[in-house]
C-alpha cells in the first residue's frame, strides 16, 4: 500500500507520497486552498478528499503539523511535528546520530537523535526573530530577494536588537548611515545566527542536519560551522516533515 | 544506642556488630519534605552554589539530625566528601574513613575491611555473625527485585524504596525486614501491570523521585534500579565472607566493573531503554560519555539539580523519547 504524508503547516501543506520505500510524488498547497478546495465538513469533522489530490486507491495516510487534530482521525494517523522531522531526517540521510535544527517559518526546533531515538529537544514559538519570518521581513525592508539575501555573510553589520520589530528600524537606521547592501545583508544573517545560538548551546558537537525552509540559507551554514563537526543540508528540507510522516506510516 | 551518620553506603555488618544505630544521610535529606531547607542551611554556611546538591543536602541534614559521628567515604564515592567531612569537623563531629580502594584488589579490600573493624572494636566472627543476619533481609530486597522484574508486579518507586532503605536499614533492621515482608505479601497478591517498554535506571538515586511515576504515562515502567540494588548486595548471600562481598559491590569501583554488572541485567532483564539519571555539578555525569558508547540500547540522559520533581521540559523530552522508543519496539 502507499503512504500519504501530509504536514499541515501555517502557510503552506506538504504533501509526500511513498511507495515501496521511495518518494514518488511531492506537493505544495496553500493552507487556505488546502482546507478550501481538499477538505470537505463531515459531521463538524474536517475529512480530506484525497481523490482530489489524485490518488484513486487506497492508501495509508499519515498527518502531522498545524491543524492534524482537526483532521478526520479515522483516516489520519497523527505524529507530533518532532517526531515527523526526526523520521524525515533519518529516512533522508539513513543517519541515526545527529542534531536536527529545523528553522521554519514561524518556530524553530532543535532536536537531538542518539541511536535513532529522541534524547533531547529545545523548541521556540513565541519570537518571530528566530525563525523564517524574520528573514522574510528584512528581505521586504532591503527589497531583494529571500535567496540572495541569505548567501552574504562576511563582515555583517552589527544589529543589536533581539526583538524582530526593533531590528527592522535599526536596519533602516543602518541603511541611512550609508552601510554597504552586503553588509546590510550578512548583518540580517548573522542577528538570525545569535538568535539560534541560545537554543543550540547544549547540542553542540557531532552533525547538525539543517532543516526547514531556513536550511537554504548559505550564510546560516557558515555561521554554524564554528560549532559544529559537519553540517548537513537535507535535499528536500520543506518536506522533510511530510517524508517523515510517509517514513513513519511504512513501519506500520 | 548511639547513633551514627554515613554519607552513602558502607559496611553496615561492622557498624551493627559495633551497636550502633546507623543512618544514611541520604535518606535523612531526600525524604524529608523540609529537604531544600537542608540545602540551605549549607550554602547559608557556604557551601557553593556550584557544588552537588546531595553533598550540601547530606551536610544540612546532618546538623539537622543532630549527628555526632559520621562515616564518610572518600574513596571510590564522590570526590566531594572529604571537603564535607572537613568542615564537618570543624562541627565538633566525630568523623570516621571508609575507603573502596580503586586498586580493587580483594587484599586492599581486605585491609581496608580490617582497619574498619579494628576502629570499632568488631571482631570478623561478630561481623559475619550480623552479615548472616542481614542476608536474609538483602533476601527479601531481592524478592521485591524479582516481583519487579519477573513478576511485573512491584513498581518501579516500590523497587527504588525497597532497595534503597538497606543502606542503613531504616536505622533499624528488625523493622526493616518486617517492612520487606509486608510489602512483598501485598505485592505478589497483585495481577502483574501491562506496562511495554520496560526501562532501566542507571546512576546514582535521583533527587526527582516522580520519574518512576511519570514514565508509566507513556506504556513504560522500571524494571531495574541499578545502583539502588546494589546498596541492597544482592549477591551477598554467595559472597563466602564480608572481604567478597565487598568486593563484588560494583557501584564505588571503575566504569568498567560497574558496566559489566549494567550490560548482563539488560539481558537477564529484557531491558528496551536506559535512564541515566547524573546531578549537575558530579564527575559521574561526565561518565556519560562512555555509558552511551558502551551501551547498545538507548540511553536516554537527566541532569537532576536541586529539585525534586522533573521540569517540564525534562518531561516533554522524555515523551518524546519514550514515544519513538515504543515506535521502535512495535517494529520488532
Ligand atoms: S551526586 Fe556526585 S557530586 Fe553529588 S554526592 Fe554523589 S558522587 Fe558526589
Amino acid at each position: 500500500m502507499k503512504i500519504l504524508g501530509i504536514d499541515m503547516g501555517s502557510r503552506e501543506v506538504k504533501i509526500a507520497l511513498m511507495d515501496k520505500n521511495l518518494i514518488i510524488h511531492k506537493q505544495k498547497i496553500s493552507t487556505m486552498t488546502f482546507y478550501k478546495n481538499y477538505c470537505l465538513y463531515k459531521n463538524g469533522k474536517l475529512e480530506v478528499d484525497i481523490s482530489r489530490l489524485g490518488i484513486s486507491e487506497e492508501v495509508a495516510a499519515v498527518s502531522t503539523g498545524y491543524g492534524r487534530n482537526n483532521t478526520d482521525i479515522s483516516m489520519f494517523k497523527q505524529i507530533t511535528e518532532i517526531k515527523a522531522h526526526v523520521y524525515g531526517a533519518i529516512y533522508q540521510t539513513g543517519m541515526k546520530e545527529f542534531t536536527l535544527l529545523d528553522v521554519g517559518g514561524q518556530d524553530v526546533k532543535v532536536v537531538k537523535v542518539e541511536k535513532g531515538l529522541i534524547t533531547d529537544l529545545e523548541m521556540n514559538e513565541k519570537c518571530a526573530a528566530s525563525c523564517g519570518r524574520f528573514l522574510e521581513n528584512m528581505a521586504g525592508v532591503l527589497e531583494i530577494s529571500l535567496d540572495k539575501l541569505t548567501e552574504y555573510f562576511k563582515e555583517p553589520v552589527e544589529l543589536n536588537s533581539t526583538c524582530s520589530v526593533f531590528s527592522e528600524s535599526e536596519l533602516i537606521g543602518k541603511i541611512a548611515e550609508g552601510v554597504s547592501m552586503d553588509r546590510l545583508c550578512a548583518g540580517v544573517n548573522y542577528s538570525l545566527y545569535r538568535k539560534l545560538r541560545p537554543l543550540l548551546f547544549r547540542f553542540k558537537g557531532k552533525k547538525l542536519i539543517l532543516s526547514g525552509g531556513v536550511a537554504k540559507s548559505k550564510s546560516l551554514a557558515r555561521y554554524l560551522a564554528n560549532d559544529f563537526d559537519e553540517i548537513i543540508k537535507l535535499e528536500e528540507p520543506q518536506f522533510n516533515g511530510a517524508i517523515g510522516c510517509c517514513s513513519y506510516g511504512s513501519f506500520f | 544506642m548511639r547513633k551514627i551518620g554515613i554519607t552513602t553506603t558502607v559496611p553496615i555488618e561492622i557498624l551493627l556488630a559495633a551497636n550502633y544505630k546507623v543512618i544514611d544521610l541520604n535518606n535523612v535529606f531526600i525524604s524529608s519534605d523540609s529537604y531544600s531547607e537542608d540545602i540551605e542551611r549549607a550554602e547559608r554556611d557556604g557551601f557553593p552554589k556550584s557544588s552537588c546538591a546531595w553533598i550540601k543536602g547530606i551536610y544540612g541534614a546532618c546538623l539537622r539530625y543532630g549527628i555526632d559521628e559520621i562515616v564518610g567515604v572518600q574513596e571510590g564515592d564522590c570526590s566531594n566528601t572529604g571537603a564535607l567531612l572537613e568542615v564537618l569537623k570543624k562541627k565538633g563531629i566525630k568523623v570516621y574513613h571508609f575507603s573502596y580502594p580503586s586498586s580493587h584488589t580483594i587484599e586492599d579490600i581486605t585491609s581496608e575491611l580490617n582497619k574498619f573493624m579494628k576502629a570499632f572494636n568488631v571482631s570478623l566472627e561478630q561481623t559475619e555473625s550480623v552479615r548472616k543476619d542481614l542476608n536474609n533481609i538483602r533476601n527479601l530486597a531481592k524478592a521485591i527485585d524479582e516481583l519487579t522484574y519477573i513478576d511485573n508486579k512491584a513498581t518501579g518507586f516500590e523497587n527504588h524504596i525497597s532497595q534503597v532503605t538497606l543502606s542503613d536499614f531504616d536505622g533499624n533492621p528488625q523493622k526493616c525486614a518486617e517492612f520487606l515482608e509486608g510489602k512483598i505479601n501485598e505485592i505478589s497478591k497483585r495481577p502483574p501491570r501491562k506496562q511495554l517498554l520496560r526501562l532501566g535506571y542507571i546512576g546514582v538515586p535521583p533527587m526527582i523521585c516522580d520519574v518512576f511515576e511519570y514514565v508509566e504515562r507513556f506504556n513504560a515502567c522500571f524494571v531495574y534500579n541499578e545502583v539502588q540494588r546494589e546498596f541492597s548486595f544482592p549477591r551477598a548471600s554467595q559472597a563466602p565472607n564480608i572481604y567478597r562481598q565487598y568486593y563484588d559491590y560494583t557501584y564505588p569501583y571503575d566504569l568498567e566493573f560497574r558496566l559489566m554488572e549494567i550490560k548482563k541485567q539488560i539481558r537477564l532483564r529484557s531491558l528496551d531503554g536506559i535512564v541515566h539519571y547524573t546531578q549537575s555539578f558530579c564527575h559521574r555525569a561526565i561518565q556519560d560519555i562512555v555509558i552511551k558508547q558502551e551501551l547498545d540500547i538507548p540511553v536516554f540522559t537527566i541532569e537532576g539539580d536541586k529539585s525534586n520533581c522533573l521540569d517540564s521540559r525534562t518531561k516533554l523530552r522524555l515523551e518524546a523519547f519514550l514515544d519513538m522508543l515504543g515506535d521502535i519496539r512495535g517494529l520488532k
